[in-house]
């Protein structure tokens, strides 16, 4: 690998890791780098020593650490909204998998409500709230032939409800993703 | 010094870590200076001399701070290079902290100049 190679190597994978700055500040901070490496080979030359493009790089260290170093006060610096403070704790530790595990559970049981509610327009008789008489039993659903011994608790007031849960859960998901989104690459 | 000179020690580290911020805005005081400058001048003292990846995040999170203000700046045909200086704050800065290092030094003196048995005399100050 030619020695500008390894240099426009290095600069791409240091343009990947710093992709959390704003692009302006990320092209602000490779300019200054590549600058630098390129004024060093300069006076290398002229000197007539040997250039050795990983030995100037090996100053600069790990791509993956450098940008570290301009990357991390981004994700002190920005709290987290207010009732998500515990978020903050595991925020480093956040992976691709929990990101979406978060977002697929979150909407789904939001879009479960709201069907739920909606439903209950459409087919009146067979969604609702059953509980039998001592309240030991509860069931919430759609079903082709009330349960026995039950009554149906909510009657319309399900559709509000129901869409409201499901709204509620649809937001809460949405700021607790606003909040991994920085750290999730 | 130590007599591992070339391969700096611990205590070389540490006390780097905590003085390099001094160091830099020292070394900024009536100049600006680009980063390459500014590495050459810091491997030119033995005790400040720093890799390029401490440096400029150092100077990125002093800009952040707005103790330095950077300027892209292009001089005859080289190509343009980013240039540093102090700002009203890292000046105010450079004077605090200024103070604390030599009432550092002065505490540390001291210390050593005033070696046991007896207690430690009562300071001026």
């Amino acid at each position: 690998m030619s020695d500008r190679e390894m240099v426009r190597d290095y600069l791409n994978s240091l343009m990947k890791f710093l992709s959390r700055l704003d692009k302006e500040d990320a092209d602000d901070v490779l300019r200054e780098i590549e600058c630098h490496i390129y004024d060093v080979m300069e006076i290398r030359q002229e000197n007539g020593q040997m250039i050795d493009a990983s030995e100037i790089l090996k100053g600069f260290g790990q791509p993956r650490e450098l940008a570290s170093q301009y990357v991390d006060h981004i994700l002190e610096g920005t709290p987290p909204p207010m009732g998500f403070r515990a978020i903050q704790k595991i925020k480093t530790g956040t992976t691709k998998g929990l990101y979406w595990t978060t977002a697929i559970f979150g909407y789904f049981w939001s879009a479960i409500f709201v069907a739920i509610g909606l439903y209950k327009l459409i087919s009146p008789n067979a969604v609702g709230v059953w509980a039998n008489d001592i309240g030991e039993s509860f069931i919430i659903g759609g079903l082709s032939q009330m349960p026995a011994g039950t009554e149906e608790i909510m009657g319309l007031w399900l559709v509000p409800v129901a869409i409201g849960l499901g709204s509620g859960a649809a937001y809460i998901t949405k700021r607790i993703l606003s909040v991994l989104k920085p750290i999730v690459r | 010094m130590t007599n591992n000179s070339k391969d700096p020690s611990k205590w070389d580290v540490q006390l780097r870590k905590g003085t390099l911020e001094l160091v830099i805005l020292a070394l900024l005081r009536g100049r600006s200076l680009y980063g390459l400058e500014l590495l050459g001048q810091l491997q030119e003292l033995e005790t400040t001399a720093i890799s390029e990846g401490t440096l400029y995040p150092l100077l990125d999170r002093l800009k952040r701070d707005g103790n330095i203000d950077a300027k892209w700046h292009q001089e005859g045909d080289t190509r343009p290079r980013k240039y540093y200086s102090l700002t009203k704050i890292g000046q105010e800065k450079l004077t605090d902290l200024t103070d604390r290092w030599r009432k550092s030094v002065e505490d540390i003196e001291f210390l050593l100049e005033n070696p046991g048995p007896q207690t430690l005399p009562k300071k001026g100050k």
